[in-house]
């Protein structure tokens, strides 16, 4: 019997919780403890029956944590693979979405994506994104370059702004992510609108760099330089 | 062995740390994120002030007789941590402070 269960614990490999696991990297950090706490805090933070939070000051927290504090600790935050909803459901909150991310009504997509090209980091940081998670055909792994970290990198230096994007569920088989908005109102733009809904909603890139993140396997594709 | 266990026991005033879940602490949270605790621990021996040895004094003349008084240096935190922010059971946030010792001394 001792030879089945050697090396593993049936108890804790039932729980294993990948995304556990990198709150406990970060909690015994000091440097990350402290960002991760400062965001929370601000983003927790109830002002009146009205306001729920200040998602400006949220916001600007969100940002400083993920400037500050190494991917090392950051993406394993938001990447990490899990088996049950429990887990998943801590990833989809890692941003505090109720105060960062969801909002009363969905704006359209287009004019949320004017919003981020009227502030100058917003609008370079929407354009890395869309240079290093574009979907290409030309590589196995659909990325540019095969460069999972510059997408998943890309996609954190979005968190904070007006296009935070987010998982819009909890679910453990399929990751679906997209800012908070939709192609409702598009009028005539409709098409342009709904392209720009897929580069994180379908997006072959994004989601193989995040799951080969969560699995591990994206290590051998990091290019040496 | 006894050596070493006596030898720890009298170890100086000194920041120590447990890594313990939220749960654990006994604040009444639900959650198995892990947070690292800092406390106080160890001897203040070698602190003892004159205001000790007096006030020892004036308890064994009886000058001081019903009063509750401490007549010896206590290990105790100087500074405490940064807040600690944790997600709950039920998938709340909260953050705690004033959880975990920054400093220590004899006081």
């Amino acid at each position: 019997l001792a030879s089945i269960f050697s090396g593993m614990d049936p108890a804790t490999a039932s729980k294993s919780n990948h995304c556990l696991d990198a709150a406990k990297a970060c909690n015994l950090n000091d440097n990350c403890k402290r960002l991760r706490s400062a965001y929370i805090s601000t983003c927790n933070r109830e002002l009146s029956a009205a306001e729920p939070c200040s998602r400006r000051k949220c916001h600007k927290a969100l940002r400083q944590f993920f400037d500050r504090v190494p991917g090392e600790f950051t993406f394993r935050l938001l990447f990490c693979s899990c088996k049950d909803t429990a887990c998943a459901e801590r990833r989809r909150q890692t941003i505090v979405p109720s105060c960062s991310y969801e909002d009363k009504d969905r704006p359209n997509c287009l004019d949320l994506r004017g919003a981020c090209r009227a502030d100058h980091l917003c609008r370079s940081r929407l354009a890395d994104f869309h240079t290093n998670c574009q979907a290409t055909f030309q590589s196995p792994t659909s990325c540019p370059g095969d460069n999972f970290q510059a997408c998943l990198g890309s996609y954190a230096g979005l968190i904070g702004f007006d296009i935070t994007p987010n998982y819009v569920d909890a679910s453990t088989t399929s990751i679906t992510i997209s800012p908070w908005c939709s192609c409702k109102g598009s009028g005539n733009m409709e098409e342009e609108c709904e392209k720009f809904l897929r580069d994180f909603t379908e997006n072959p890139c994004l989601r193989n760099a995040i799951q080969a993140f969560g699995n591990g396997t994206d290590v051998n594709l990091v290019p040496k330089n | 062995s006894r050596r070493k266990r006596a030898r720890a026991r009298h170890k100086p005033c000194e920041l120590r740390e447990l890594e313990v879940s939220v749960s654990e602490l006994g604040l009444g949270y639900e959650s198995d994120e892990t947070v690292l605790f800092r406390y106080c621990s160890g001897t203040c021996e070698a602190a003892v002030r004159s205001y000790d040895l007096s006030l020892k004094s004036m308890r064994s003349r009886r000058k001081i007789r019903k009063e509750k008084i401490r007549a010896r240096p206590c290990c105790r935190p100087l500074a405490y941590d940064d807040d600690v922010s944790f997600l709950d059971a039920y998938n709340r946030y909260y953050t705690v402070n004033e959880l975990s010792a920054k400093e220590c001394g004899c006081v």
